[in-house]
């Protein structure tokens, strides 16, 4: 290449992505982002791809087919993986980035990685990054209601966009492993929510654990997959009765949800839970031990958020699942909804 | 974009490395029979939402108590048969006394489904329990379907009437019993000023 051409490109390219950084970080911006993003994977689909892939926003049994469960046991409408070209695959990873934030990304990347990490020591082709699945509803907009659907297992994740406000209510996160050795790493897709929940639990004196703690076991998530609308009695210790520092802490424990979203929306949604921490509760089953497997849940009035360890013969602290939900504005709902 | 396709493309030998690892268990709920009931309690009656989820393992378990006639299909005679069982596996109570259970509606996925462990059964009961008393009331749910391979959890609904509060829950261990202490103050009337004499 031409000596002086390359110190050229290399001051466009980085010019370029400095620019989508602007972009993507300014409050109010990030929606366009999404939306270059998206078309730009669309463009790179032939005609019936794009029929598979893109659904009518109104089409509500698509809105809520999403689950846990591996591809092989639950079926996914839309585009596989595995299905994509290579810049098709990476196009769909930009629509990810543009929608998340970078800590977002990393744990849905490292979510992918256990699945792969978790095919390849069981053998199983059911897993791995091939068989997650990428859909849409509705045609990417600045300004109309659109979402995007990906999920495959242990991902479920729904994000409704209406103009410059968005929802990552209802999605599933989880992960088996939770732990697991990458280039020498640890990785913990969820090792933050894990590390975080019992920080809060252990600032909790004696009398407030009497209140979080519930006697009894809980097995699995109660407002999971196919539980759309559902809105339980609160448990446990009331936001009301926490110290100052302690509802620090739950709001930090519940950004590692809400955070998975782009800043700008993520902030907001976290400033809404604040407002409302009074009135949300923390509720605690099982071992208190660190790093046993516990199961917490997280209720205000505009978020549930459950973790659940999958008691199932393994070790139930490497199978994890967890939900986030907002009772007032699953798949944005209350922004599009007449 | 450019960030997201550079960490990829970085990530790509990483994620090769998946050599030498421990093997690892797949588990999802294979010996299992999940039940898992939501409580909706009205001033009139109550409504119990279960979704019935079995594993792969016992899943075919379950599947010859419904598909009596092994023809691969859940008639609704089955269907309705197997609801029945059911009913008589659970007991409510208000109060200490015991409520008419009735089957309010059912919903089967295909057996091939339910043999998946994917698969979930949706199942509705409701019961009256006729004018409340203001004041507290207690509401006991017994669950003793498949106790051998059945794992339960059972919640009350936030109520959707200001009427009706709930003010505690409490279950057994495993929770196939629990009990749910509400009030119930019925909103007085409001007087009809438009309709008042003159």
């Amino acid at each position: 290449m031409n000596k002086k051409i390359l110190p050229l490109l290399i001051v466009l390219l980085a010019a370029s992505v400095s620019s989508f950084a602007q972009t993507n970080s300014a409050p109010g911006a990030a929606t366009a982002g999404i939306v270059a993003a998206t078309n730009q994977f669309l463009a790179s689909l032939d005609e019936a791809q794009r029929r598979k892939v893109v659904f009518d926003f109104k089409d509500d049994a698509q809105r809520r087919r999403w689950s846990n469960l591996p591809n092989a046991i639950f079926k996914r409408q839309g585009l596989r993986m595995g299905d994509l070209t290579q810049p098709q695959r990476e196009a769909v990873l930009g629509i990810l980035a543009a929608a998340f934030s970078s800590q977002g990304y990393e744990k849905v990347l490292q979510i992918v990685d256990a699945d792969e990490w978790l095919k390849k020591s069981s053998g199983e082709t059911m897993f791995g990054r091939d068989e997650y699945h990428v859909s849409f509803l509705g045609q990417p907009s600045t300004s109309e209601p659109w979402m995007i659907q990906f999920g495959g297992h242990h991902l479920g994740l729904n994000i409704t966009l209406v103009g410059e406000q968005r929802t990552l209510a209802p999605s599933h996160t989880g992960a088996q492993p939770a732990i697991y050795e990458l280039e020498g790493k640890t990785v913990r897709p969820l090792g933050h929510e894990t590390d975080k929940a019992f920080a809060l639990l252990s600032s909790l004196n004696e009398s407030q654990r009497k209140l979080a703690i519930l006697g009894f076991q809980m097995r699995d998530l109660v407002l999971g997959p196919g539980r759309d609308g559902q809105t339980i009695q609160p448990e446990g210790i009331k936001g009301s009765a926490l110290s100052e520092k302690q509802r620090d802490m739950l709001l930090d424990l519940a950004s590692e949800w809400t955070g998975i979203l782009h800043e700008a929306v993520a902030k907001a949604k976290l400033d809404e839970m604040r407002k409302n921490i009074a009135e949300t509760w923390f509720a605690w089953s099982g071992p208190t031990e660190k790093g046993s497997a516990a199961y917490f849940r997280i209720q205000g009035p505009t978020v549930v958020i459950e973790y659940a360890p999958q008691r199932l013969g393994g070790d139930a602290t490497k199978h994890i699942h967890t939900i986030y939900r907002d009772p007032t504005n699953d798949y944005g709902v209350k922004w599009w909804k007449r | 974009v450019v960030e997201a396709v550079s960490g990829t493309l970085r990530r790509l030998p990483l994620l090769l490395v998946f050599l030498g690892v421990p093997s690892v268990v797949f588990a999802h709920r294979d010996d299992q029979y999940l039940q898992a009931t939501l409580v909706v309690i009205e001033p009139r009656g109550v409504r119990l939402e279960i979704n019935f989820t079995p594993g792969v393992a016992i899943a075919e378990q379950v599947v010859a108590r419904i598909d009596r006639d092994r023809n691969g299909e859940i008639s609704e005679n089955e269907a309705a048969a197997y609801a029945d069982s059911l009913k008589r596996d659970l007991t409510l109570r208000i109060d200490g006394r015991k409520l008419e259970l009735r089957l309010a509606g059912f919903e089967f996925v295909p057996p091939e489904e339910l043999r998946t462990g994917s698969g979930i059964i949706e199942m509705e009961f409701s019961a009256s329990f006729g004018a409340l008393t203001p004041g507290a009331h207690t509401l006991a749910l017994k669950n003793r379907h498949l106790t051998a391979i059945g794992v339960y959890l059972i919640n009350a609904v936030q109520p959707r009437l200001a009427t009706i509060q709930i003010t505690s829950q409490k279950r057994n261990d495993n929770q196939s019993s629990g009990e749910i202490e509400f009030t119930f103050h019925p909103v007085p009337l409001k007087t009809d000023r438009s309709a008042a004499p003159k």
